[in-house]
């Protein structure tokens, strides 16, 4: 009687066993990746309903950044304006343009306007941009250049470990509260002279290893 | 423990009967940390009964293969001036309760409200609050509140319902009102008053009635004879040296008492051994936290407290009191009254006796006669009439319902209320309400007596609604918070849709009202002031004179006698209930789930009775027992409480109503047992032993402080020092008894390695004053709110999983039959060597720099190891997405600063992390240092006696550690010397030397 089986599939088992270790290791691996700080939304840079571009209001126009989001001082969220504050100029300016029809449809028709959230932090973390504000962190330390940004995308991970490097030693990221927006701001030659000086005149003590400093 | 126990003495504690018993049930329940089977984890959900909660799952909605989920961002068109997104807003309101209001403060995110705190500017509030108004937020956001007008059971319109009633107007305003009827409860309003003389005026044979299943009708009815009107009493607790209750629950159930609670404990808040202290006699038939409060407690039968006021009329007629006593005499202990009556005379003037809403007419009358008698009269109560109030009327109710009976009654309309759940049984309201053709009912909910109306409207909450209050100290506006959820009415809406011919809207009537309170001068000015503070002092409310003459000829021609229960001839006491009051929180998970502060019952009511009663009932917790009144026979469970009088048994109105998700199960409708004569105390009651048991969720036994200590004279032992007290005598014998009454070691030489120091900024820490803790509970549920708490439901808690971050330890001390009570808030005691930390194998339990110990909810992985390491059993686990099923209106209730927990996470209090974090930012953006005060936590700001002091340790001057500094500060199980950072005030009380407590020994 012939073997029903050839010799080769001796080692079937074994590389049946190599190739379901691999495939664990991959699978592992890919989680593992997709859990740890490399893995982050730097760059995700949705379509928005409306086209607007910051880089025409708030470059090329030098729009200030509080002119739209105005409780970024005195509120956790900086806001996203209502679409009055659109209206505000485009009642004047621009008024028969195709890009702002959703803005006139929505102020026409109360109807809201739905922005694709770009900064997106998990539930749990309780961030506060006036907090950030009061203490002289500029808006493009973690939102880059937005004035540079046709289409606004993410410019920074916004992980944990990203946070706590300013947390642990904030004296590379601090500025003046007078250019709190400016977008291309430069630490000057004694920014370690300065930020010493402001950490101690505002008693700046981000929350390090307080965990609730931030998750409550 | 027992080595350095053993030298020590103390009173001798314990918790329920089962624990002073050592029944092998008990050792059962402390031998685990969590109650619990494994088994039921196959199958959760079908066993668990759901309310509640939120879970923000709709961020995970469209997520299946995208790189991360897209969150929408979706700003206003016009955003509101006043509204930044993001900050929380404030508004003033007044919550109408009965006769009585309380000024709120109501905390609004982006026009949706999450918390009520009490009005600061409110005279009986100023900032507390009580249980009732922190659970009217998910009273707001109740999905069972029904949402539609209806006729018949079918879907109608507001608009149908006009039209309906224009018909019927026509008819009644040709014939003045004959056989109109319009049945409210009690209020206290000016436009609501306002609106009811406009109906009379209109329709003139009308009749109007009040009544309330629970009121204070017999207090104002008692005082009319001494007073000739209407009365309230207004109580000065903090200008009495020695006050006497009669059956009187001034501290929890009865009427103003957060104001009576900060009145009175203000005079027992004792700093140094030089203060001095007020003395508190309660004579009751049932258990109330005011008795837990007592310095002398007299257990007595509820129907023999009129008796007993006479009693002391004579004796204090005999020891030189111009008064004379109604003839009747009782078995009193007569060393224990002749000391009272002592105690009374030599504090003329500044002595007080209140009786409760429970005991008949003429022993409030006799009550405010031994009170003028003492001089008390416009010392330490007056008495007031209002012009905007209508009082409960059992009388004219009882007419009414007659009449509606005989067919004189055409058409009804009832203002809120549910007469055919809360009206006596004897009367038979619902056949009545079968004779009358048409009938409107406003509202919450489609309940007993909206299925048997014509037509059915839904009511607008307080929070929802135009109106206003008058009452103690002024009047104030109601203004709503949020537009109607469910499109509902209230009762200025339809009583003045049912006077005018045009649509009305209530803002306009109150606003009309207000034109005629207010000076006509700068109206706009001054009523925008009012809507603002919400409160202002308008004199509403006049001072009536005393009449001795004609209460003393009242006394003298009523009866007072009342036989005595026996075993045959029970007595039973109908009471309002703790959890849901008449009825109106019968469908709120908050207040299902709050354990009784006594029994520490959640979710049922029982038929309570003293273990002398059980005994020779043969009936033991759990059992059942059949009640027969006059041939109506109800069965109900019994739990045995100790200090009951004998021969009493005290069941809670306000159960077994099947009106939503989370009332639907929940006790028995007792109100069956209620007759027009007896509505509130009952006699002749007899009881028998039924066959089965009855499954009770009693949170008593669990998260005890004592577990590995199973003997009962270990606990015994240790439970003294525990919770500490002393008398005020004692005490300025021995200032540091507190200390004295456990070891403590030097942290630094116990400790092996060097300890973290905590010596610089903010240094969170929380006292505690034992005396002043009457046991309200009103910081276990604004905890519940502040933090996003979950209700479990009844089998979880009954598996010892009960979710509440301040567990309310109940103490009993002494004599099985008459103990003496003490509560003892316990949360999370934020200790600086904290041992849960220790043990956490993911670090997500750590300690902060302001020293608190933190938990990271994304962190814990649910090993529980650290509830298991924890000595004050404070961490509580969620043993299931307890908020996944919550429906999303109820969603809105929670509070967006703080993160709901998931399934598998370990909680615990945070000293109300998100408000340290709010106030610290808050102060940084103003360029300013936190100042004491600045950082409220939940539950003190609720708590009506200010028991609680939070703030910097650090700062000598903060209020927190003025009151560390007294010498009977004491951390609870300090010999551990794990440094908690809440520390406890040992208790005092104030005994009558002339009275010997029994079988007591203070150290």
């Amino acid at each position: 009687m012939a073997q029903i089986f050839p010799k080769w599939t001796n080692k079937a088992p074994l590389y049946v066993l190599l190739g379901a270790i691999l495939t664990l290791v991959i699978i592992v691996g890919l989680v593992w990746y997709y859990a740890s700080p490399w893995y982050t939304d730097v760059g995700y840079r949705p379509v928005q309903p409306v086209p607007y571009s910051h880089k025409l209001h708030a470059g090329d126009l030098g729009l200030d950044c509080r002119f739209c989001h105005t409780g970024v001082e005195t509120s956790p969220v900086a806001g996203i304006p209502p679409t009055q504050t659109c209206m505000n100029c485009h009642n004047m300016i621009k008024t028969d343009s195709d890009k702002l029809a959703p803005i006139r449809d929505s102020y026409k028709n109360e109807t809201h306007l739905r922005w694709i959230r770009v900064h997106k932090l998990p539930d749990y973390v309780y961030f506060d941009h006036s907090a950030h504000i009061t203490a002289g962190v500029g808006c493009a330390t973690c939102h880059g250049n937005i004035a540079s940004m046709e289409v606004v995308a993410q410019n920074q991970p916004l992980s944990m470990g990203w946070c706590l490097t300013c947390h642990r030693d904030p004296s590379n990221f601090l500025r003046p509260p007078s250019e709190i927006t400016n977008m291309t701001w430069t630490a000057p030659a004694d920014q370690a002279e300065f930020a010493a000086n402001q950490i101690e005149r505002l008693k700046i003590k981000p929350p390090v290893t307080d965990c609730t400093g931030c998750h409550r | 423990m027992s080595t350095t126990n053993n030298h020590l003495q103390g009173k001798a504690y314990w918790r329920s009967l089962e624990q002073l018993a050592e029944t092998d049930e008990f050792k059962d329940l402390v031998k685990q940390e969590f109650p619990a089977d494994a088994a039921e984890l196959t199958n959760p959900v079908s066993r668990r009964k759901f309310l509640t909660l939120m879970g923000a799952s709709m961020a995970l909605a469209g997520l299946t293969s995208c790189r991360r989920p897209v969150e929408k961002i979706i700003p206003y068109v016009i955003k509101p001036e006043e509204i930044t997104p993001g900050k929380p807003q404030y508004y003033a309101t007044n919550m109408p309760f009965g006769t009585e209001s309380c000024g709120l403060l109501v905390e609004s995110h982006e026009g949706r409200p999450t918390k009520i705190e009490g009005n600061r500017l409110h005279p009986a509030t100023q900032g507390s609050s009580n249980v009732y108004m922190q659970a009217e937020m998910l009273n707001l956001y109740d999905p069972d509140r029904s949402q539609v007008v209806l006729r018949k059971g079918r879907n109608a319109s507001w608009q149908a319902y006009r039209a309906a009633w224009k018909k019927q107007a026509k008819r009644f305003t040709e014939s003045g009102g004959e056989g109109l009827a319009v049945l409210t409860e009690s209020f206290s309003s000016p436009s609501l008053m306002r609106l009811a003389q406009a109906f009379r005026t209109k329709f003139p044979q009308a009749r109007l009635v009040a009544y309330d299943s629970v009121s204070d009708a017999t207090i104002y009815a008692g005082l009319q004879a001494a007073t000739g009107a209407l009365a309230r009493p207004d109580y000065a607790f903090d200008k009495a040296r020695v006050v006497l209750s009669l059956d009187a629950d001034f501290l929890q159930m009865d009427s103003n008492d957060i104001q009576y609670s900060r009145d009175f404990t203000s005079q027992r808040k004792v700093h140094t051994e030089q203060d001095e202290m007020n003395r508190l006699y309660v004579v009751e038939g049932v258990f109330s936290v005011t008795g837990g409060m007592a310095d002398h407690r007299l257990r007595i039968q509820s129907g023999q407290i009129g008796m007993f006021a006479a009693a002391l009329a004579a004796e204090l007629g005999a020891q030189g009191l111009e008064i004379q006593a109604p003839a009747v005499s009782a078995e009193i202990d007569t060393g224990w009254l002749k000391a009272l009556a002592a105690d009374l005379l030599a504090n003329r003037g500044a002595s007080l006796v209140v009786g409760g809403r429970r005991q008949r007419a003429e022993v409030h009358t006799l009550i405010a006669l031994i009170n003028d008698a003492l001089g008390n009269t416009g010392k330490t109560v007056s008495y007031s009439s209002n012009p905007d109030r209508m009082v409960s009327n059992l009388t004219a109710f009882t007419e009414l319902t007659r009449d509606m009976q005989a067919g004189r009654i055409t058409a009804l309309v009832l203002l809120g209320g549910n007469p055919v759940y809360q009206a006596p049984a004897d009367l038979d309201f619902a056949a009545a309400l079968e004779q009358v053709p048409y009938s409107v009912h406003l509202s919450s909910h489609v309940d007993e007596t909206s299925t048997k109306t014509t037509w059915h409207i839904p009511r607008a909450h307080f929070l929802e609604s135009w109106g206003d209050v008058s009452g103690y100290g002024g009047a104030g506006i109601i203004q709503p918070l949020i537009a109607p959820l469910f499109d509902g009415k209230n009762c200025v809406d339809v009583l003045s849709d049912l006077i005018s011919d045009e649509a009305t809207w209530a803002y306009a009537v109150v606003r009309e009202t207000w034109k005629s309170l207010l000076p006509a001068a700068h109206f706009e000015k001054n009523w925008r002031q009012v809507v603002h503070d919400g409160f202002t002092s308008l004199p509403r409310e006049t001072q009536l004179s005393f009449d001795h003459q004609q209460a003393q000829a009242a006394v003298l021609a009523a009866n007072y006698y009342v036989p005595a229960a026996t075993p045959e001839s029970m007595e039973l006491v109908l009471s309002a209930s703790f959890a849901t009051y008449d009825g109106r929180y019968a469908n709120n998970g908050w207040m299902q789930e709050l354990p009784h502060p006594i029994t520490k019952l959640t979710w049922d009511n029982v038929a309570l009775m003293s273990p002398a009663t059980a005994q020779q009932l043969q009936v033991k917790n759990e059992s059942v027992i059949k009640i027969n009144r006059a041939g109506t026979e109800l069965i109900v469970p019994v739990w045995v409480l100790p200090g009951l009088a004998d021969n009493t048994l005290n069941l809670e109105l306000g159960y077994g109503r099947n009106i939503g998700r989370v009332a639907t199960g929940a006790g028995i409708h007792v109100g069956g047992l209620r007759t027009l004569k007896q509505m509130d105390i009952a006699s002749g009651v007899t009881v028998v032993k039924a066959a089965g048991s009855y499954k009770l969720a009693c949170v008593q036994d669990y998260h005890g402080l004592d577990e590995e200590q199973l003997a009962a004279h270990a606990i015994e032992e240790r439970l003294p020092s525990i919770v500490r007290e002393s008398t005020l005598e004692n005490y300025r014998k021995d200032p540091e008894f507190a200390m004295a009454l456990a070891e403590t070691t030097d942290p630094q030489s116990m400790s092996m390695w060097k300890e973290q120091q905590y010596t610089t900024g903010n240094q969170w820490g929380m006292a505690i004053d034992l005396s002043a803790c009457t046991g309200c509970s009103a910081c276990t549920i604004a905890c519940q709110s502040e933090n996003n708490i979950p209700v479990i439901g009844k089998d979880e808690v009954s598996r010892g999983r009960d979710m509440s971050w301040i567990r309310l330890d109940r103490y009993f001390s002494g004599e099985v039959d008459d103990p003496e009570m003490i509560f003892q808030p316990v949360a999370c005691q934020q200790c600086e060597m904290a041992p849960c930390e220790n043990v956490c194998p993911v670090a997500a339990t750590t300690h902060s720099s302001e020293g608190l110990n933190e938990m990271a909810y994304n962190r814990c992985i649910g090993t529980r190891y650290c509830a298991n390491n924890c000595p004050y059993k404070v961490r509580r686990f969620n043993f299931f997405n307890f908020s996944k099923d919550m429906p999303e209106i109820v969603q809105m209730a929670m509070n967006p600063d703080v993160t709901i927990r998931f399934r598998g996470v370990m909680e615990k209090c945070t000293y109300c992390i998100q408000r340290i974090n709010v106030a610290k930012i808050g102060a940084k953006n103003e360029g300013r240092d936190l100042a004491d005060g600045d950082v409220v936590v939940a539950c003190q700001q609720a708590c009506p006696t200010n028991a609680i002091a939070f703030g910097n340790i650090l700062d000598p001057e903060s209020e927190v550690s003025r009151i560390k500094s007294r010498n009977r500060d004491y951390a609870l199980l300090g010999e551990l010397n794990l440094q908690p950072r809440t520390t406890y005030t040992a208790r005092l009380r104030n005994p009558n030397p002339a009275i010997a407590a029994p079988g007591e020994h203070y150290v």
